[in-house]
């Protein structure tokens, strides 16, 4: 009886909005549900002509670039030795790791055969771009969540563990960074078999570079975000300083990905380019709205330590990667006599899943120590090198 | 019946001016792979064929074509099927090795290790492979070249069934045979084998009298599509490397200075903390 009354408390204890991500979350596994029972093609409007829709386009084209944050930000802090920005590391880590375990889900919702899924860790194609990511999907959560153990141990002050974790900070912040760079380039080495098929303004031989470093632009642009948002609704303090040093990386990242953009489009790309409208359309919204003009929004706050527009500019930064991923994955792909439109339980699944990120976020803050500034080494000395 | 030359790669010919869109072929291969019938509809647009397109109940269909020759209305038909590439994109996506390539010439699909991600149709540029939409757990369904036909040395279903216009056998035979064609009757044909070098090289060659683009083929690049995803991923492990190893060298660098100075502020510590000892005894 008193679990029952715990639950119900903590469940009246939060907000309106979080609520409201609990229905989503229970509308979209009631769609998920829905989706097994009675089949893929009974349920979306996938087609022979759209085989890849909504799911993959957004679950685990767009979701993986926006969970690039955990990675950039362990480089950044551990790698690069910018030390000031380590209390960001772990909500970093809990959104890239929730962002990468709901990847997982949007896979297994979307594959046919999704019993069979762990047939990729036997059959072994090299070949396969899509071999490659889903190793290093795997390996890269699993990473994620041994280094998620980390405030899981504080919370239940498991000294050895964290001591043990401690020790293999470094190694997996570093490992963590070569399985995402190979993946997130490599999830768009997916688009390259797309030859003629992948409209002249996206494809190019380029485009896992281009994949790469668009979503280290976008990881950090989260990092922003969320840590905005956490000071806003979630208590947390102002981190506009910590922030501001962040952003003085943007205008590098987002400058050289806009001049590797152009440049390959110039001269590797195919022609013609700009030969139907709807499609220099969007091209021009994704270049202009979402690169462009938050790299001049950026360049700008760097100079002047002026963070007013921070919020919007990472949110623009953030619309151009997704636009750009739908733009890759979905509209340039686009047959103007069938156009695909995602089906009812298509996108409340979707819906569901970025409800249950933001719902788990919100949960797990709540009840683990992931905004606390880390317990200094000498509180839990590690034999290795305290003593020395 | 004739019989096939097992042991080489063979191929398709589909001498198009020679179809008289009976459809004898697409019984054959419903019957012989045991397809359902679909239920069919009149649309617009390209074609009037029946059904309307390939699909997991139909693995080769005539398409018609009308088209403008000299002012006057003419028609062709236009035999769709699995193109059995030499060096095949579903072959090289497929994460699970489900597909493939017969040293017999057909590009097979061993269902059991699928996983169901739909890889190979995006992957595919003739847009060969099709999915069964109408069963809960799917799985891939496409032309298999009627590999069980031809290891037993039978042609395919479609062959045998075909009066005038296809042919099947070893690679180099068949080119042969439809540059034979080319060459005697050069008034009837253009002088293209589609087929031949689309995709790095089909298992099914084409001849026909009208520009292949008028009658629906897609214009398909000309070099093996794995080749273009092969670049990128044959540096998937020095990335891997290089990224470790520059990483962990700047960590040790960037690590370095702090730890000097560490040091540095513990020796000090120790002597201030042995010169006041001394003072203190």
């Amino acid at each position: 009886m008193s679990a029952a009354r715990s639950i119900s408390n903590e469940f009246n204890s939060y907000h309106w909005f979080v609520k409201l991500m609990m229905m989503l979350v229970v509308v979209g596994a009631v769609s998920a549900i829905i989706r097994f029972v009675f089949g893929l093609g009974a349920t979306t409007n996938l087609s022979d002509r759209y085989p890849w829709g909504l799911w993959v386009s957004f679950d685990i084209v767009t979701a993986v670039p926006l969970a690039a944050g955990a990675f950039t930000l362990g480089a950044i802090v551990h790698c690069f030795n910018i030390k000031k920005l380590e209390p960001l590391v772990r909500p970093a880590i809990v959104t890239g790791f929730l962002g990468y375990s709901l990847v997982c889900v949007g896979l297994l919702v979307d594959l046919g055969q999704p019993h069979k899924g762990w047939h990729v860790l036997i059959h072994w194609n090299l070949q396969s771009p899509m071999f490659e990511v889903a190793m290093c999907v795997l390996a890269y959560t699993t990473v994620l969540f041994i280094e998620f153990l980390a405030p899981v141990a504080e919370k239940f002050g498991w000294k050895l563990s964290i001591r043990v974790l401690r020790w293999f900070e470094l190694p997996l912040v570093i490992l963590a960074a070569s399985i995402s760079t190979l993946h997130q380039s490599s999830l768009w080495t997916f688009f390259v078999i797309a030859v003629d098929k992948l409209h002249n303004l996206w494809y190019n031989p380029l485009l896992p570079l281009l994949f790469f470093m668009s979503a280290i632009c976008a990881g950090i642009c989260i990092i922003i975000l969320e840590a905005i948002s956490c000071h806003k609704w979630m208590g947390q303090p102002n981190e506009d300083e910590l922030l501001a040093t962040l952003i003085k990386i943007l205008p590098w990242t987002i400058g050289a990905y806009i001049i590797v953009r152009i440049l390959s489009m110039i001269f590797l790309g195919g022609r013609p380019v700009f030969d139907t409208p709807v499609m220099t359309w969007l091209f021009a919204v994704e270049m202009g709205v979402g690169f462009i003009l938050p790299f001049i929004m950026f360049s700008r706050m760097s100079i002047q330590n002026n963070v007013r527009f921070m919020g919007s500019a990472a949110a623009l930064l953030i619309f151009g990667v997704i636009m750009n991923r739908f733009n890759v994955s979905m509209f340039g792909m686009m047959d103007p006599n069938e156009i695909y439109f995602p089906s009812m339980i298509e996108s409340l699944v979707t819906l569901g899943i970025i409800a249950a990120h933001i719902l788990l976020f919100v949960v797990i803050a709540r009840h683990f120590p992931i905004f606390e500034h880390h317990t200094e080494p000498e509180e839990h000395p590690l034999p290795a090198y305290s003593r020395s | 019946m004739s019989k096939v030359n097992i042991k080489k790669g063979n191929v398709f010919l589909i001498d198009l001016t020679k179809c008289t869109g009976c459809r004898g072929c697409m019984v054959a291969c419903k019957q012989w792979n045991q397809l359902q019938a679909e239920e069919t509809d009149f649309f617009s647009g390209e074609g009037y064929q029946n059904p309307r397109s390939t699909s997991e109940h139909t693995f080769t269909l005539i398409k018609f074509r009308e088209y403008e020759k000299n002012g006057k209305i003419e028609f062709s038909f236009y035999k769709e099927m699995c193109m059995h590439c030499d060096d095949p994109a579903c072959v090289s996506v497929c994460p699970v090795n489900a597909f493939v390539k017969t040293p017999e010439g057909p590009v097979i699909y061993e269902s059991d290790l699928c996983i169901g991600c739909r890889f190979c149709m995006i992957g595919c540029p003739f847009n060969m492979a099709k999915y069964e939409w109408s069963k809960k757990l799917p799985l891939v369904k496409k032309c298999d070249g009627c590999y069980s036909r031809i290891k037993e040395g039978l042609e395919p279903a479609c062959v045998t069934a075909c009066a005038t216009a296809m042919d099947y056998g070893p690679h180099d035979e068949i080119l042969k045979m439809a540059q034979q064609r080319l060459k005697q009757f050069p008034d009837r044909y253009l002088d293209k084998i589609y087929g031949k070098d689309e995709a790095g090289g089909t298992g099914v060659f084409y001849l026909t009298s009208e520009p292949f683009e008028e009658l629906g083929f897609d214009t398909v690049t000309k070099r093996a599509l794995p080749s273009y995803t092969w670049p990128a991923l044959s540096l998937v492990p020095a990335t891997f490397l290089t990224v470790g190893a520059g990483l962990s060298a700047l960590t040790w660098i960037t690590n370095r200075r702090e730890r000097i100075e560490k040091e540095k502020n513990e020796k000090l510590d120790k002597q201030n903390s042995t010169e006041s000892k001394e003072e203190q005894i």
